[in-house]
């Protein structure tokens, strides 16, 4: 059996702060609370969570930027803490944003110096710069300085760093955030290529759509715990269907909730209010309940409006993060 | 396609000097440190020295001279650092496969050099202005030994730099650290008119040993330390020693405490 590209076992991780000058208080934040994963060789696994879940934490502790605080992870079969030396030339790091990046040299300069820092061959630094540079679409503007360059050309740089000398594993920090449409979508073509190439990527994202149509299998990591982990037709089950109803109208009475709710295939209910109007979503298993069932049991609602449509990932994410007792 | 890494010690010095080297020549601030500020230093030492003889005037020149190379090492030292922070570069350095302490080194080293120039240019500065010629004793001498405190000055950046990766408040220390050594190594005054008290803390300094050596290779007639030359010398390389010790052992402690405590991008 192949060696686990990642695994975690009850990964905990807890940070301390000080505050006050003399009678210092110690403040300590529960990060990650017993995590549980693994993502096979070659898998393109995402980590889906609101801010402040714990996604980059874990993600810096696989990359060896972060000491757990107990618990156990191996990335490629080693133990992030006693064999972080060895992991290091094995995996990439791609973390988003602005930052990161030398701005006062030029792209090539900045990989020329990731590239000596990770010993890639002398005889291999330059044609692997230029390979990388184009790659990722910086081929012409490798030789200007960061400074010059637009956000979606650093987080460009950003990925040609990060896949510099060739890693298994690569773990993506959000690559596409703030990105224009045309940019996030190229990203997304480079890491389909990327894991057609053979390469293990762990991807953390805020959009859904984005780990939809990439990632193989998702976790829902929700304050500091894993929620779910399972293919996106997995969790759809998991949350109780993969078709949503949604209802909008005026002045739904108790009664008449709890009469869609006991409908046959009516896996959860959910309301939200958009000022006076009230919106029910339903989280439907059964193919046979139709959308004129639930709107019988609203007779009394003539301005209903009605629709289905299939579970996005976004519900299934929401359904767990809110089902998620603090 | 897979590609061969090799990561090595070497490769990542060189690699962090050329880079600090792009960086600092990138950044017109530079002309300051390494040209205004030590003819600055120089025609300050020369008005206030001009008079007193061309022994002392020497003996200015190399102050001057030290106070440019050592704030240049501490800036390599602190800054670097502060600066990786602040660009959000610390990070993915030390994901890399290298030791941090090489890549510190690599940018001291830098500094070191270009205050090294700074201190010529305060001797080029004065030798002009001074209408004697300056009786250097032992130029060859004087040279190695310009060279050997830069080295001594390096290896206190070194176990100082741990520190500033270890806090974000390098720039304090930084300020603080300057003036202090300026002071306490004798680069300003000679270390026996200081208070009694100092003189333990002045020899806990490899730059204080290394630079009473350059005085006695370069002033004719110099008195310094009681120990003479030679024992300067093994002062010097004896604490050196000690330094780069510390340096070595503590970055390992100081990267395990840094990857505890996750303040890698704070700044």
């Amino acid at each position: 059996m192949a060696v686990p590209a990642i695994s975690v076992e009850q990964l905990t991780r807890v940070y301390s702060s000080r505050k006050g000058f003399l009678f210092n208080e110690v403040t300590r934040t529960e990060a990650l609370r017993g995590v549980d994963l693994e993502v096979a060789p070659g898998e393109l696994f995402g980590l889906l969570g609101p801010n402040g879940a714990g996604k980059t934490t874990l993600a810096k502790i696989l990359s060896t930027l972060l000491l757990p605080t107990s618990g156990r992870a191996h990335v490629l079969g080693l133990d992030v803490v006693r064999e972080a030396n060895r992991i290091r030339p094995r995996i990439g790091l791609v973390l988003g944003g602005e930052r990161g990046l030398y701005y006062r040299v030029s792209g090539r300069e900045n990989l020329r110096y990731f590239a000596d820092l990770y010993g890639i061959a002398r005889s291999e630094r330059e044609p692997r710069i230029t390979e990388m540079l184009e790659r990722v679409g910086l081929g012409d503007s490798g030789d200007r300085r960061v400074e010059e360059y637009s956000r979606g050309m650093k987080q460009k740089l950003h990925l040609a760093r990060g896949l510099l000398h060739a890693p298994e594993l690569l773990f993506l920090d959000e690559p596409t955030i703030g990105l224009d449409p045309k940019s996030a979508r190229e990203t997304r073509k480079f890491v389909r290529a990327l894991l057609a190439e053979g390469v293990t990527i762990f991807l953390t994202t805020h959009y859904m759509f984005e780990a939809e149509e990439l990632c193989q299998r998702i976790a829902v990591l929700s304050k500091g715990k894993i929620v779910a982990t399972d293919t996106v037709p997995g969790l759809r089950r998991l949350v109780g269907g993969d078709r949503t109803f949604e209802i909008d109208g005026y002045g739904f009475e108790d009664s008449e909730l709890a009469r869609v709710r006991a409908l046959p295939g009516v896996s959860r209910l959910v309301t939200e209010e958009f000022g006076p109007r009230l919106r029910i979503t339903l989280r439907v298993q059964d193919p046979q309940l139709e959308l004129d069932r639930v709107a019988q049991c609203l007779l009394g609602h003539p301005e209903l409006e009605v629709r289905e449509r299939r579970t996005a990932l976004e519900d299934i994410y929401l359904d767990l993060v809110e089902e998620e007792p603090a | 396609m897979r590609t061969a890494v090799r990561p090595s010690r070497p490769r990542a010095f060189f690699a962090s000097l050329r880079l600090s080297l792009l960086l600092f020549l990138a950044d017109p601030q530079w002309v300051i440190p390494a040209t205004i500020a030590p003819v600055i230093f120089g025609f300050a030492a020369f008005e206030l020295y001009s008079g007193s003889g061309a022994t002392l005037v020497l003996y200015a020149i190399l102050g001057a001279g030290m106070m440019s190379m050592w704030g240049q090492t501490l800036y390599g030292a602190g800054w670097a650092t502060s600066q990786d922070r602040e660009l959000g570069t610390l990070e993915p350095t030390l994901s890399a496969p290298t030791s941090y302490l090489w890549v510190v080194f690599g940018r001291i080293v830098v500094n070191a050099v270009t205050g090294l120039v700074g201190g010529l240019v305060v001797f080029a500065v004065v030798s002009l202005a001074y209408p004697h010629p300056l009786p250097l004793q032992r130029p060859f001498e004087f040279l190695l030994l310009f060279a050997f405190v830069l080295v001594t000055l390096a290896s206190v950046g070194l176990v100082l730099s741990a520190v500033y990766v270890y806090t974000r408040y390098a720039g304090f220390i930084n300020n603080f650290g300057e003036f202090g050594f300026y002071i306490i190594t004798g680069s300003m005054f000679p270390v026996v008119l200081l208070p009694f008290w100092t003189s333990p803390i002045a020899l806990l300094l490899p730059p204080t040993w290394a630079l009473d050596a350059l005085r006695y290779a370069s002033l004719p007639g110099y008195v310094g330390f009681r120990w003479g030359f030679v024992g300067d010398l093994v002062g010097a390389v004896a604490t050196m020693l000690v330094y780069l010790t510390i340096a070595g052992s503590v970055y390992h402690r100081v990267e395990t405490h840094v990857l505890t405590v996750g303040n890698l991008q704070e700044y």
